[in-house]
């Protein structure tokens, strides 16, 4: 097991790794060791936690660098006394870290409305398969200087990098915000949530829960949209009269999202890679990890 | 045969160029002060010449440049006597798609043709580059274009959804999910495709997002005394959570040279500063921020703020913002364009250090920019056949440049590198950043033949291959 403190341990013991054609396992808060394929069982893990903390937040900047290692929720804590919130948030909750979240390109209800982490992430720091520290993007929020290895290595699974610092876009918190619950027939559910997402009040997140999910959130037997309103109070009021022209929703608390962000939820599958897209992600892991040390297996 | 022959037999006789006075349109791009001949230039009609074109220019080893309308701002468009592969002719929209609210498009199509063609579903096509009536969606997807919507609805990055590209090596491959079918597979090649400024190959056909209309846009035009004062009225509404559509800002030597050219908008010419913010979307609601946006502007300052409703009367507010470079490229015969960006809190700071090294070195420089995104366009306008004057703005630029860096910012927030920021590249990024940003280059183009010789400095790629020119 290793233990880095600083990017040149990280880079001393990915040197060593790769003369040895030793795997790695990287290991953030271990909450979704099972998240991806299976990785070889003879990696020996590198615990990244020391990599944690905030390192620049300028609330007036609406952007954030942070540890990779930082947990979601001390991310939510921290930004949440200058009323603002990062939109990751993603399935799984906030024991995670914004690395791993970053890493996997894990997104989460409010995506759909708000940006999936591709959108929001606004530069990195990580250690290369090669032993290399790396320092693309920036914590501004609009860049376009050099090549994009933060859009590479956001969904890369740890495969091409040890990411240990992560800048991000913030939001300020909606003046008002409000949860509601509406019983929905199943089979007409993705109808129902294009019909909101669509209207002219769209809310900022909006998720079809299937009666099993209902009934583990406490909504009854029924399956039941779980819709997220925010903007200003006149917003939401239109909001409001237009979901209840929708069907018959009841308010419910606002710690229901952070519930179904925890709750178990099935796998997507992932589509099929044409031969040629194939070549070049195979190209792309052998230029930043020749060694193939880290993560391997984990991206099928 | 000669390579010009081969591409004739693809494209046509009349659609190869070879004869330098017909290439002399093609030496330089939106940006005067740079000057590149290709060796050829060759416009395929549709994507199957454009492949057949890069298969030819792969045989034969020969380096080449993608180029879309040629308004690019960093230089990224000249092809030094290599072969020019011009895409205007691909303007075609293949799909409209009013359900998935996504279009195909071929990549010649210029930016404000597609919001044309959305505009009977009441979408649009979000980014809007202020040159959006002339540059390419190709163009765009390469330079990851923004625009000042981009404040509220996210750069090209945030509405390209596929991409069907011919690598350098003649493969075609398809990026993203242009389908929406799912989860791509893999890593996410699209985002690096976008923005990689034509040199991992050429974007044949893309898949964009479509936005809806939003049901009400007003725009306010604030008006102040003091330049601190609106770039404090700009973070001020930003922390307030009011997310406009776009928060733009012109300073006094802008507003003067916008008001006495053709494009004039009525602006204030007395004023230090501007802001032009606009509010839109769902009409519930909208009165109280821009009742908000208005508050925030008198409390900090603001003369007068004139609010417009009506789409005329916003359409005159918009013109002189967007036509502000051409009104400065008028004002001398020559025009540094910058394009630097710094965090918001810092932009106070940032504009002060500006005026002191314009002063400094007796230069005048314009701002007019995404004051919202933090991304600054401080321009100079002069004679660069003075050769005193010339290295005085030259000089004023480095250390312009090199303030924004030092302030925690970026060298272009959406112009792109090209040849004209490949200086700053290594103020800004490690060596071994550089180098990795090469090696990511080298697995879409191993022989580094498109787009040589940009957006990277050569020192920093290591093994170097050398690659063959045409003609
Ligand atoms: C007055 C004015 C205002 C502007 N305002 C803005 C603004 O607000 N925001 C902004 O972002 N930019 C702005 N620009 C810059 C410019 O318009 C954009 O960079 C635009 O995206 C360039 O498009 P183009 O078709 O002209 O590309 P070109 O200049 O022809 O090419 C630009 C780059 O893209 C590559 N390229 C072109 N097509 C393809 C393709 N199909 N496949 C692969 N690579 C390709 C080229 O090789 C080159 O590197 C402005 C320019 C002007 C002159």
């Amino acid at each position: 097991m290793h233990h880095p403190t600083s990017t040149a341990d990280l880079t001393a013991l990915i040197r060593d790794a790769a003369a040895r054609a030793q795997p790695l396992r990287l290991v953030a808060r271990g909450t979704w060791l099972n998240g991806g394929a299976p990785v070889s069982t003879t990696a020996e893990p590198v615990h990244l936690d020391a990599f944690s903390g905030i390192i620049e937040y300028e609330p007036g900047d609406l952007t954030i660098t942070v540890g990779a290692a930082t947990t979601l929720a001390e991310l939510e804590a921290v930004t949440a006394a200058h009323h603002q919130w990062c939109p990751l948030a993603p399935w799984g909750g906030d024991a995670g870290s914004v690395g791993a979240t970053v890493a996997t390109a894990t997104a989460g209800p409010f995506a759909h409305a708000l940006g999936l982490p591709r959108d929001l992430v606004l530069g990195l720091e990580y250690v290369d398969g090669t032993g290399k520290v790396l320092r693309p993007g920036g914590k501004v929020v609009k860049n376009v200087a050099g090549f994009d290895l933060t859009r590479l290595l956001t969904g890369s699974w740890g495969t091409l990098g040890a990411i240990t610092r992560v800048s991000l876009r913030l939001r300020a918190h909606p003046a008002t915000v409000e949860t509601w619950a509406v019983a929905i027939d199943e089979a007409h559910a993705g109808d129902i949530v294009r019909g909101l997402r669509r209207s002219a009040t769209p809310p900022d997140a909006c998720e079809a829960l299937d009666a099993t999910l209902a009934v583990q959130l406490g909504l009854g037997a029924q399956s039941q949209l779980l819709v997220r309103l925010a903007g200003n109070a006149a917003f939401v009021a239109a909001a409001r009269a237009d979901l209840h022209s929708r069907g018959a929703a009841v308010a419910a608390d606002a710690s229901l999202w952070m519930r179904l962000r925890e709750a178990p939820r099935a796998a997507v599958a992932r589509a099929a890679m044409s031969p040629g897209v194939r070549a070049l992600n195979d190209r792309v892991k052998r230029t930043f990890d020749p060694a193939n040390i880290l993560n391997p297996g984990i991206m099928g | 045969m000669t390579l010009a022959d081969t591409l004739r037999a693809i494209v046509g006789e009349t659609h190869v160029l070879v004869r330098p006075a017909e290439l002399i349109v093609y030496e330089s791009d939106g940006l005067p002060g740079y000057h590149r001949r290709p060796s050829l230039a060759v416009f395929p009609a549709d994507a199957d010449e454009a492949l057949r074109v890069v298969r030819a220019l792969a045989a034969e080893g020969v380096s080449f440049v993608p180029r879309g309308a040629g308004t690019g701002l960093s230089g990224g468009a000249l092809a030094d006597g290599t072969v020019l592969l011009g895409l205007q002719r691909m303007r075609k929209i293949l799909e409209i798609d009013p359900v998935r609210r996504v279009a195909r498009v071929e990549p010649g199509v210029v930016n404000v043709s597609l919001t044309k063609a959305a505009a009977p579903f009441s979408l649009h096509y979000a980014p809007d580059p202020s040159s959006q009536t002339a540059c390419t969606l190709g163009g765009n997807l390469a330079e990851n274009a923004g625009g000042p919507h981009c404040l509220k609805y996210g750069v090209t990055l945030n509405h390209v959804v596929g991409a069907v590209v011919a690598l350098p090596d003649g493969e075609v491959v398809t990026l993203g999910d242009p389908h929406g079918t799912g989860d791509a597979a893999g890593y996410d090649l699209l985002g690096a495709f976008v923005g990689s400024e034509g040199c991992f190959g050429v974007a044949l056909e893309l898949t964009v997002k479509l936005t809806p209309n939003p049901e009400r846009v007003v725009t306010l035009l604030a008006d102040f005394t003091s330049i601190n004062d609106a770039a404090e009225t700009v973070s001020a509404i930003i922390a307030a959570g009011v997310l406009p559509a776009a928060l733009e800002m012109m300073d006094q030597a802008t507003i003067g040279a916008v008001e006495s050219s053709i494009y004039a908008a009525g602006y204030p010419t007395d004023a230090a500063a501007i802001l032009l913010v606009e509010v839109d979307g769902a009409a519930a609601g909208l009165d109280d921020d821009v009742q908000a946006v208005d508050r925030l502007c008198r409390a900090h300052g603001a003369r007068d703020v004139r609010i417009a409703t009506e789409p005329a009367a916003r359409a005159k507010l918009w013109q002189g913002r967007k036509k502000a470079f051409g009104a400065m490229g008028r004002l001398a015969p020559h025009l540094v364009v910058q394009d630097a960006v710094v965090p918001r809190t810092k932009l106070t700071a940032l504009l002060a250090q500006i005026a002191e090294i314009g002063g400094r070195h007796r230069v005048r420089v314009c701002n007019v920019f995404h004051a919202g995104d933090g991304n600054l366009h401080p321009n100079i306008a002069y004679d660069a056949g003075d050769a005193d004057e010339s290295a005085r703005v030259h000089l004023a630029m480095k250390e312009i440049m090199q303030a924004c860096i030092d302030a925690g910012g970026t060298i272009t927030g959406e112009h792109g590198v090209g040849l004209d920021k490949l200086a700053y590249m290594d103020s800004l990024f490690t060596a071994d950043t550089l180098d990795a940003m090469c090696r990511l280059r080298d697995v879409f183009d191993p022989e580094r033949r498109a787009n040589p010789g940009k957006v990277v400095p050569v020192r920093f790629c290591r093994e170097q291959r050398p690659h063959k020119s045409a003609g």
